[in-house]
């Protein structure tokens, strides 16, 4: 939304998600919905601030008329007035998730959970249980 | 004087080495412009991460977690040999030479590092570091070459999970790193720093803001902490990859200009051999011509 009105009614959220790379965006929105440790919790204008890690999953952005959605596989979000700042490594837009490739890496992590020997990594497995997850709802919409 | 034909050999042979080069100078300029973009396109994460780290740490200035811990001072080295802190020295070189001194000022320093400090292991990212230093030390525990080419994020993730590895669960109490500073095109900076435990810069931009911590302190500091190393791994392999194309630029443009002044000398040095065997010729049949008429 181009019009940065200072005398809007209603404050809004600067978002930006900044990646090791590049800076993913850079701007204001109505509110966020974050995959955070401890589950997802929404952030809107004016929230307290807050540092928190995040797990892997769907974060979307609510802005007026269109939503966007990404999956995120880790990072930290903090929360300062109406600014919100996520700092991740991995994270993909809807249009860049290989559903392929995400419903095959969920498939092989399940096949190895699933199977009782003592030599397999069970975080690492899991891990990436969850980050196919996060690829595979952030498409579908869960 | 030298054969005709040779001089002309030489020119020839310097004019196609003259142009190799310049090639060079020109793909080191590419090269080194997009090394440079990749440092500023890191500069926003690189900075938020620090402001954080110090963020964190001026609220707790007396956290005992590992990353934030500084107790490991330098006089350490005096006391007796079994007190002494274990080290991880990483050296950056590159994995190409042709770059003027940019490899052996860091192999140097790296010499003097392993003279100073006892119990030092040394963990080597590009192949010229590795080849010098694997004569001077046994001390070797781990090895990246050949990767500068195709430099992406999650190669120096890796990197610094195993650097996080060491440091937490392999018992190194310290990880110092040499590489090179990109100053500018035409000059690198040696710098060593210590990258574990964090030292945050000392700064006035701190965040006052009093936050929620979610889930607690001492996970976000080790997730910070992870991430920080990640990133500051990240950013000297770039301000290495582009201090290593500015040195070769200018090795390359500096050898360029040699082979410019030693085109000209061969130049004149054929001309004056042209020339005297021109003269000798025409003494001959002068003297022929005079030979005959008596």
């Amino acid at each position: 939304m181009p019009e940065n009105n200072n005398n809007a009614k209603k404050s809004k959220l600067r978002i930006k998600i900044i990646q090791p790379t590049r800076i993913v965006i850079n701007e204001e929105c109505e509110h966020v919905i974050v995959p955070g440790f401890a589950g997802d919790f929404g952030v809107y204008p004016d929230h307290t601030p807050l540092i928190t890690a995040i797990r892997p999953g769907v974060l979307t952005v609510f802005k007026l008329g269109e939503n966007i959605v990404f999956a995120i596989h880790d990072g930290f979000v903090t929360v300062e007035k109406d600014v919100i700042r996520i700092v991740c490594e991995v994270i993909e837009t809807t249009h860049e998730v290989d559903k392929g490739r995400a419903e095959r890496a969920k498939k092989r992590a399940k096949e190895r959970l699933a199977t009782q020997s003592e030599d397999i990594d069970y975080r690492r497995a899991e891990a990436a249980l969850s980050r196919s997850l996060a690829r595979i709802n952030s498409i579908t919409g869960h | 004087m030298a054969n005709i034909r040779d001089i002309k050999n030489r020119i020839v042979s310097v004019k196609n080495t003259k142009q190799i080069t310049n090639a060079m100078k020109m793909v080191a300029a590419s090269k080194l412009r997009k090394a440079q973009e990749k440092i500023i396109n890191a500069r926003p994460y690189a900075d938020y991460l620090d402001m954080m780290i110090r963020t964190v740490k001026y609220k707790n200035p007396a956290t005992d977690n590992p990353f934030l811990c500084c107790d490991v001072s330098e006089e350490n080295d005096a006391v007796s040999d079994v007190q002494q802190t274990r080290r991880v020295l990483i050296v950056i070189t590159a994995d190409r030479g042709l770059c003027g001194s940019f490899n052996s000022n860091i192999i140097r320093s790296a010499n003097t590092y392993l003279k100073n400090h006892k119990h030092v292991d040394v963990v080597c990212i590009g192949k010229k570091g590795f080849d010098q230093l694997k004569k001077h030390t046994d001390n070797i525990i781990d090895k990246y070459l050949d990767f500068f080419n195709e430099m992406d994020f999650k190669f120096s993730r890796s990197i610094s999970n195993k650097m996080i590895d060491l440091f937490i669960n392999k018992g190194y109490q310290r990880i110092d790193v040499i590489y090179n500073e990109f100053k500018s095109a035409i000059q690198q900076n040696i710098i060593e720093r210590q990258l574990l435990p964090i030292i945050p810069i000392e700064s006035d931009v701190v965040s006052e803001t009093d936050y929620i911590y979610e889930p607690d302190e001492d996970t976000i500091i080790n997730e910070l902490g992870e991430k920080y190393v990640d990133v500051e791994i990240w950013r000297m392999l770039l301000e290495s990859s582009a201090a290593e194309q500015g040195a070769r630029m200018t090795a390359m443009d500096n050898a360029t200009e040699n082979a410019i002044e030693m085109i000209d000398e061969l130049t004149l040095m054929h001309n004056r051999a042209r020339q005297s065997a021109i003269t000798t010729e025409i003494i001959e049949i002068a003297s022929g011509a005079e030979a005959i008429s008596d």
